[in-house]
């Protein structure tokens, strides 16, 4: 066993008492405490042992993650097209910078009573609400990935001959990869928030309505299980999306020297 | 950047342009090869204007790290040219093949750029830039990252190439600061001077072929020649001290 390794696990197990650290002050504080607003974690999470196995719960979560997964894919595609095409064009940049740059100072909360007039309180207002704050990391680092591109990398493709749509996708693309996949990983979690937000108003399903709901019937224990659950599905979400990373950039780590994860 | 430059590059020519930093070496192969159109003058290339890129010429760059394509094994970077070519895939990997073993690489093709040494790297990027088949061939400082020893050892491969690549003549133009190298590789060298960048000798080096590092280093018509230059230099930085320049 190498001191590198033994360096590794310390460092998970102190990760690991932190957390547990933390629970074990919620714990403590709520039993001091007693009050039927401020349950201790236990009974939080022996309420969710029993509700997050059951359908109705299931279905809520189903709901949400279909709606994250429509509208990153949206939001995330839309930001990498139009990203590609301002790196890659001055005139695009030029043309759709002030636009982008105004939407972008947009906060996405803001226009959710607008995205509710125009498309309703259906599945399409709460995509289109999550594509839009997903859109603006994404598009920005793609656009910064692109224009970072070396000098002699672009002189490269103009002396193989590359038209504009064989630089842009081969050249470009993976060369702003890195950047792209950091993008998209922030767009992740804004991603989750917007999810909620959405399903705050005017939902029947979904993680966002459930904490709602539950709270309105004074179900506390029920309301912070939701709240925990979108905890764990965050970490697992980021937790898969490094895989994804790594087998993505596995070229751009190594070429850099660093280790994979 | 540059004025009055105004030479002709011969076919089968080897040519190495020399002169001082900020000359506009640079500059001049950037419009040799079609990169930057020249805002004064012309570059004609069998009597046709050059305004980009031209399918006869490849250009090798100083920074391979930049110009291979980390993402592309090194066999991937090496057919990239050959993508238009009309070929089936299998014909296109043989060919990539070849020149790879023509450049005495063996057994890198499914490595990445990132995983050789610098010199074998730079041999991949020439590699790169024959598998097209070009006519002329231009090199920017094409050995300046390298170590001493590797930097020999990708000069005879230049010469190679020079001599028989595929059984055909390759019109090479190459850019260097360094003089000695110059001399040893080329058939002709540019003298370029400074402030502006201008034509200032045209030498032509007469050394026997093939050329070998130390025999050919060591007799007296190249040490004749490289003196020449450095002699060419200095007074044009004496003339420009006198002018105030």
């Amino acid at each position: 066993m190498t001191a590198a390794f033994l360096n590794r696990v310390g460092r998970r197990l102190l990760g690991a008492v932190v957390f547990g650290a933390a629970l074990g002050i919620w714990e403590a504080w709520a039993r001091s405490e007693p009050s039927f607003l401020f349950p201790p974690v236990t009974a939080v999470l022996e309420r969710a042992w029993q509700v997050w196995p059951t359908t109705d719960f299931l279905t809520s979560v189903a709901a949400s993650l279909e709606r994250l997964a429509a509208g990153y894919a949206l939001g995330a595609g839309i930001g990498i097209a139009a990203g590609l095409l301002m790196g890659s064009l001055r005139a695009a940049r030029r043309t759709l910078e002030p636009l982008v740059e105004f939407l972008r100072a947009v906060p996405p909360v803001a226009i959710v009573p607008a995205v509710i007039v125009v498309l309703g309180l259906g599945n399409g207002m709460r995509i289109a609400v999550i594509a839009f704050a997903v859109c603006f990391p994404v598009l920005v680092n793609t656009v910064e990935g692109v224009r970072a591109v070396a000098p002699e990398t672009r002189d490269t493709a103009a002396m193989l001959h590359l038209g504009l749509a064989e630089t842009i996708f081969r050249i470009y693309l993976p060369a702003a990869l890195p950047s792209i996949v950091a993008g998209l990983r922030v767009a992740l979690s804004i991603g989750v928030i917007m999810v909620v937000i959405s399903e705050f108003v005017g939902a029947s399903d979904g993680i966002g309505h459930y904490i709602l709901f539950q709270q309105s019937q004074f179900n506390v224990p029920e309301m912070y299980g939701g709240i925990l659950f979108l905890g764990l599905l965050g970490y697992v979400l980021n937790r898969l999306f490094l895989l994804v990373e790594d087998h993505l950039l596995s070229w751009h780590f190594r070429a850099a020297g660093e280790p994979t994860r | 950047m540059l004025s009055d430059v105004t030479f002709d590059v011969r076919e089968g020519e080897l040519l190495s342009v020399v002169g001082p930093s900020g000359c506009g070496k640079t500059t001049l192969l950037r419009l040799l090869c079609g990169l930057t159109p020249p805002s004064d003058g012309s570059v004609l290339f069998n009597g046709k204007a050059v305004m980009r890129p031209p399918r006869e010429v490849a250009l090798v760059f100083q920074d391979y790290s930049r110009s291979l394509f980390p993402w592309l094994s090194v066999i991937r970077n090496v057919m990239l040219p050959l993508r238009r070519a009309g070929l089936r895939r299998g014909e296109k990997i043989a060919r990539a093949e070849a020149v790879l073993q023509e450049m005495g690489l063996h057994g890198v093709a499914r490595k990445y750029p990132w995983e050789l040494s610098g010199g074998m790297q730079q041999r991949v990027a020439i590699a790169r830039a024959l598998v097209s088949r070009p006519k002329i061939l231009l090199l920017d400082e094409p050995f300046g990252s390298v170590d001493a020893l590797t930097r020999t050892e990708l000069q005879d491969v230049l010469l190679r190439v020079h001599g028989d690549f595929e059984e055909r003549r390759v019109t090479i133009v190459h850019v260097t600061h360094d003089i000695d190298e110059a001399v040893y590789l080329s058939d002709r060298v540019l003298v370029l001077g400074s402030a502006p960048g201008r034509l200032v000798a045209s030498i032509d080096v007469e050394l026997e072929r093939p050329r070998v590092q130390t025999a050919t280093r060591s007799s007296p018509r190249f040490l004749a020649v490289r003196n020449e230059i450095h002699d060419v230099i200095a007074s044009r930085e004496r003339e420009a001290g006198h002018l105030g320049v």
